[in-house]
Order: structure tokens, then sequence, then C-alpha cells
């Protein structure tokens, strides 16, 4: 057991964004520089890159939202953080991090196999989206005429977590509004039920996978990481569809479910289970009886289970709680609803059968109003609708992004109209 | 009041699969079960006409209950009753959608199956009551069907008590806390030794019983069907890469091969580019093809079906199974090859 590994989290609030000549932090203040911050963008793949500010409670719509990034760093140079993609890949999620709270990186725009994800900072949709409640940095692109679209993301990808760490080393040397110790699971020891965390990464090839120290899990097994891991960028988002269930980097690096057991004074949060989402139902069971085995000789008490994706990826959540019973640990899905426009259809598309302990987040198929909006970022018009983006638009929850992440940082639930 | 009830080829007489394709259509007075149904209802209610659809026309001609229904106003009818369906899926689906097609035209209706019957997810909100799971218990059902059908004449609304069945709708708010804060709070509640707590309860579903074995395969003729968005080329009727509403069918006459440039894929669940370069891999026409020069089919269908099962809600998946069931009973197709993706 080692008392001394754990996180130390330094934490800069955001409370104001702008663009200007050179990148500062002060005071709950964060300016871009344009310039520099273009040029940690510029690589073969992207013709051009745009940047734009969006803030809570502006008349403003985000469409074709693809990854958002918290900034974080370690120190100058920007190592230790999203490793093996922006450095070496190292175990990370001890030490120190400096984190730009309140603020994101975003990427929007077209890539192939991203249906369209739209983020409203006011209005009915707002409340719905941890993106409405963020000062983003809103990056916008065109590709090169001879780029392949897997380097266009790839560009992207690297470019965004190079913004995120270059953004973070700008409030290094500032006064932090809170410093939070994060202990490693096992650095402690307590007497409270032990409770897991099981993270299922999409792995669907190009443009819907996820990264791990800069690498697929598609094909493997399930793996543990610390907690700390997600706060330094270890996981990193490379999937594009989905709207409301996807779950970027953000949420990754913040994962609600790891904050709120963090939070919990009767629990302790004791392990965090990766797990790839196989494409095929012997590999489903065979990732999901493994992740139940990996927990039970953790000695978890208790495991909560999140995906990413839609109906197949239920049977990876189901699977896994009904392995988890089996193994006498008690288990908790987060899923989200596709019970039809009305709500009448059966709302999950493969239920478990042993465990029934489920948290919804809400059903995808229910349309919502989002009214016009003075200025539209990403992209001008929306294709599902053909309809241009600062339109009054009727949506399906389903394009709301992160609507219904089951990584459970909504609100959004689902319940028998009485 | 004046009744028009709805009953399938089967229950109106005319014949049984056989006789499934029959179009829709009126006929004066009560038929078959309608007639008990009239007996009990006594004198304070009258079926006008009898609606008669065949099962296959009806799950492949969803516009039938309008038909129907428009037919049954012309002939004065104040109330609309449908079935008792039983477990008969085609059947069930098309008493929901005539009870369906009579609220939406202003006319009070409800339709009558078993609760297991699959056709009861396409009720929406009309009002649907219990009947036993065969004809054989076709008294009971009717008791209960006409002790409802006067409530509903009475303008109240049914409840449980009067074996009211169907799907609840379940809609969308904001809880006081999140999903996350929510998920551990189950977590205590479940340590706590409470084993029923959940925000979802599990759906039922319905358990398929698989067609009996092709007898002769070198006498049937195979349809090819899918799953996977495939349409030709510049998808011309917009079939959905997700989320699908609807079904789409081509022709296949005078095709050895599934060509790329004539047709694609616009599932959005995968990459396309494989099935893209060979279109074959998602409707493999070319070895159908050559299965069918070899004599090892008897023949094969001359247009597939296809939809996209990406992000599909279990109930349109079921809707779209018994309308391609349908649609292919109909040519007289014995097989049917679903290529998944």
């Amino acid at each position: 057991m080692n008392a001394e590994a754990g996180l130390t989290r330094v934490i800069h609030e955001v409370r104001e964004l702008d663009l200007g000549e050179r990148t500062s932090y002060s005071a709950g203040r964060l300016t871009v520089g344009d310039e520099s911050v273009r040029d940690l963008l510029r690589g073969p793949a992207l013709a051009e890159v745009r940047l734009a500010c969006a803030a809570p409670g502006d008349s403003v719509r985000i469409v074709g939202a693809l990854d958002a990034i918290q900034p974080c760093s370690k120190g100058p140079g920007g190592g230790g953080v999203f490793p093996g993609l922006l450095g070496p890949a190292l175990p990370a999620g001890r030490g120190e991090t400096h984190v730009l709270r309140g603020t994101a990186v975003l990427a929007a725009g077209y890539l192939p196999r991203a249906q369209e994800a739209v983020i409203d900072m006011s209005g009915p949709a707002a409340p719905l989206s941890p993106l409405s409640a963020t000062h983003n940095l809103v990056v916008d692109f065109t590709p090169a005429d001879d780029a392949a679209w897997d380097d266009v993301e790839a560009a992207l990808r690297r470019g965004l977590v190079r913004v995120a760490a270059h953004l973070a080393e700008a409030a290094l040397d500032a006064a932090p509004d809170a410093v939070e110790e994060l202990p490693e699971p096992g650095s402690t020891s307590s007497d409270r039920p032990r409770v897991g965390v099981v993270l299922n990464l999409q792995t669907q090839g190009k443009f819907k996978d996820v990264f791990v120290y800069g690498r697929s899990l598609s094909g493997g097994l399930p793996t543990v990481i610390a907690p700390g891991e997600l706060d330094d960028g270890v996981v990193v988002s490379g999937q594009y569809g989905h709207p409301a269930l996807k779950n970027p980097t953000y949420l990754q690096q913040t994962h609600p479910v790891v904050a709120a057991l963090r939070g919990c004074d009767e629990l302790e949060l004791a392990a965090l289970v990766l797990c790839p989402e196989p494409v095929d139902q012997a590999n489903k069971e065979l990732v999901s009886a493994h992740a139940a085995r990996l927990c039970a000789g953790l000695g978890l008490d208790a495991a909560i289970v999140t995906k990413e994706g839609g109906g197949n990826a239920d049977a990876d959540v189901s699977l896994k709680l009904d392995r988890l019973e089996e193994e006498g640990i008690t288990a908790v899905g987060i899923l989200a609803e596709m019970a039809g426009r009305d709500g009448t259809g059966p709302p999950l598309v493969v239920p478990p059968t042993k465990a029934t302990a489920l948290v919804s987040t809400g059903n995808y198929d229910e349309r919502m109003t989002l009214p016009a909006v003075e200025q539209a970022l990403g992209r001008e018009r929306i294709a599902l609708l053909d309809q241009a983006s600062t339109d009054e638009v009727e949506l399906p929850v389903a394009a709301i992004y992160c609507a219904q992440s089951t990584l459970g940082w909504g609100r959004l639930t689902c319940a028998e109209t009485g | 009041m004046r009744i028009v009830h709805y009953v399938n080829q089967f229950f109106a007489g005319i014949g049984g699969e056989d006789a499934a394709g029959t179009g829709p259509e009126l006929r004066d007075g009560a038929l078959g079960p309608g007639r008990r149904l009239a007996a009990v209802l006594g004198d304070e209610h009258e079926i006008v006409a009898t609606a008669v659809c065949g099962d296959d026309y009806a799950a492949s001609h969803p516009e039938f209950a309008a038909e129907l229904v428009a037919s049954a106003r012309d002939r004065g009818a104040e109330l609309v009753v449908a079935g008792p369906a039983f477990t008969s899926g085609r059947y069930g689906m098309a008493c929901a959608r005539i009870a369906v097609a009579a609220s939406e035209a202003g006319l009070p209706a409800l339709a009558a199956m078993h609760p297991e019957n699959p056709g009861l997810g396409e009720a929406a909100g009309t009002a649907v009551v219990e009947s036993g799971a065969t004809s054989r218990q076709m008294r009971d059902s009717l008791d209960r069907l006409a002790a409802a059908t006067r409530k509903v004449a009475a303008g109240e609304q049914l409840t449980a008590e009067d074996g009211r069945i169907g799907p609840v709708a379940r809609t969308n708010r904001l809880a006081d806390r999140s999903a996350a804060e929510r998920a551990v709070a189950l977590v205590l509640t479940r340590l706590g030794g409470d084993r029923d707590a959940t925000e979802i309860p599990l759906p039922d579903f319905d358990r398929v019983t698989p067609a009996a074995p092709v007898a002769d395969i070198t006498e049937a003729v195979v349809a090819l069907v899918t799953e996977g968005g495939f349409v030709p080329a510049g998808n011309p009727d917009r079939l959905e890469s997700a989320r699908a509403s609807k079904w789409v069918r081509y022709s296949l006459d005078g095709l050895d091969s599934a060509e790329s440039g004539t047709f694609e894929s616009v599932h959005g669940g995968f990459s396309t580019q494989w099935a893209n370069a060979d279109p074959n891999r998602i409707l493999p026409l070319d070895v159908a093809r050559e299965l069918e020069r070899e004599g090892a089919i008897g023949g094969l269908h001359g247009e597939f079906l296809a939809t996209t099962g990406n992000g599909t809600t279990v109930a349109d998946a079921r809707r779209f199974g018994m309308e391609w069931a349908a649609e292919l009973r109909q040519q007289n197709i014995q097989a049917a090859i679903l290529t998944a993706t």
C-alpha cells in the first residue's frame, strides 16, 4: 500500500473567456492567444482553423459538436497530461494537476460517421448539456484538399489536447480557487462498502473509438486504472456518433460517477475498470464475465456500470450487470431509454435478466423544440433537418450533445406520465 | 350507439392464411364474433357494419385502417370496436391500427387482444382491453369487450379494472439530482436490502417461435432482406442512417451482383468503407444468383427489403418485422435471408 499515492487537483475557475494576442489567465479570466492556439492546431491535414467563444447564456447554437476537453496541465511544456497522445505513454494520475474548471476546448464541424450534435448555450436545451454550462473555445476547421478523413480526425484530436494543455499552463502560477486531495484506491483503509466504476468504452473502429494512453481497447480485455488517471486525460475520445449518448473527453476527465463516489461518505471508491464494447456477442459475453471476475478479485461490494453508444451497447451493460450479480456484487446500471417518440415502446434494446437496478437518463426519441438563436457555430445548416442552424428547430433529445451520457452528468430522466 | 366492428379474414369467415391477402371492405351487420358481441351489448347499441381485412394485407398496407374508418364514418359509425385478436400478431397490429385511426378521426374506439400480442405496441394511447390467449376464451373475452364498449360509449375512461392493457407513456423530466448521484443513492438503497428499487421497469419481450424448416429449399423462392442501410447509390428515398422510421424495397430484376456505384450502405453504425467497396458484402446478391443458377434454391425474389438497424426502437423494429413477414408471405416467398450488420 502506497500511502502517498494520489492526485492533487489544483483548481482555477474560469468565469470569463475571450480571444486576445497572447494566452493568459488571471482572476477567473482566460484570454486565448488567437494566433498561438491556431499554431498549435496547424498541420498538413487542416487547411484552416477558426476560433470563437461561446458562454453560458449566449444566444448561440453549436452544431456538429465533436470532442470537448477540459484544460489541464502538470507543468510547463505540457508533459504528463494526455499521455500517449501529447507525450510518451507513461502512467499518469499522481502528483499535481492544474485544472481550468468551467471551460472547455470544443471542436465542431463535419467528420465521417459523426452524427450531428447540437449544443444550445441558452434556452430549453441548455440544462441538458454539460457543455452548455462551460465557457467554450470553439474550434472550427477546413480540412486540407487532399487530406484523408482519418488524418483530419487525428490532427484535431492531437490539436485539441495541445490547446487544452497550453491554456492550463497559463494558470500554473496563479493562486488556486481550490486544492483537492484525491487519494488513490487502496492508499487508505476503511470499512465502508467498496464500490467500483465499470466504464465501457466504445470500440467500433474509425471515428467511433476511444483511446486509452493513445491506443484503442478494441480486441482487448478489461483493465483496471486509478480514477486519477482520468483526471490527467488518460482516456481521450475519438467517438463522434450518438450525440446524446456521447462521453467526450471532458466527461471522462470529470467523470460524474467517480465524482459522486469521491463525495460520498458512506461508500468507498475502490476501483475503476475500463472495458471495450466488442461488436460481437461472444466477445461481449467474454468481456462482461471477465470484468465481473476482476471486480470480484478486487473485493467489490457493488459496481456502477456505464456505456457509450446506442442499442447494442445496452448489451454491454446488461451482460455485466448480470455477471456481477452472479458474483454476488450489487450492480447498478445507468442507461438511456429508447422508447419511441411517444414513450410507449420498450425502453431498452437488451435488458438485464438478473440485475434490475437501473438509472434512466431519459428517452432519446422524445422531441423538443429549440427556439431560434442569434448565432451558430460549427456548421451553418443542420443537415438532418435541412434547416439553417439558427432557425427554430424540432429535434429528438438524441441530437442534444451529452444530454443522456450515462457517465451521469445530467438530471434528465423518464417516468410514467401520471 | 352505431358501432362498426373490425375482424380479420378468418373471423369474417372468408378463409384462413390462404385468404390473408384479402383487401379491406365493409360488410353489413355483425359477422362471426360480432354476432355474439351484439347480443351481449343488447338493444342500446347496434353493430351496423363489420369492417374486414386480411391480416397480411393489413400488415403490409398501413393505410387500410384510415380507409376502413372513412367507410365506417360514411356508414354513420359513432364507435369503432376491433377484435378480440388473442395472441395473433398481425391481427393484433391491425386491430390496434384501426383503433388508432378511429381515434385520430375523432371516433371513440377500443380494441381487444392478449397482453402478449406484439400488436399492442402499435396502440399508442388508444384503449385496448385484455382478451384470452386463444379463441377458446372467446366467450369471456367478448363479455369483457362488451362491458368496456358500454363504458367507452358512455364517454368514460377505461382503467385496469376494466381490463385495460397497453403501453404506458414514459416522458422526460428533470430529476432533482444528477444520474451519477442517483446511481450512488441506488447502490446504497440496494446494499440496504431493497432488491426492487429501479428507475426503469424491465420490459417484457415476446419470444418468437421459429418457423418450421423449409421442406425443399430447391423448390423455395428465397428473399434477401437486410438491416444494413442498403440502398441504390444516392439513397433516392432517403432511408435514415440511424433511428430509421421506415423500410424500403427495390428491384433486383436483371442484376447479377450488387456492384459498387450501383448500391451503397447508408448505415451510420459502422464504417461503410468496405461495404461500399463491394456491396455484395451487405446483400449477398452475387452468391444468391449463383445458387439460383445451380438450382440450389428454387429462385430468388425479385426485390429486396431493407432498413437501417442502428438506434432503432424495439417498437419500430417489431413493426418492420411484422410488415416484412406479411409482405413476403403475400408474395409466396418461403424463406428469407436477413443479413445483419
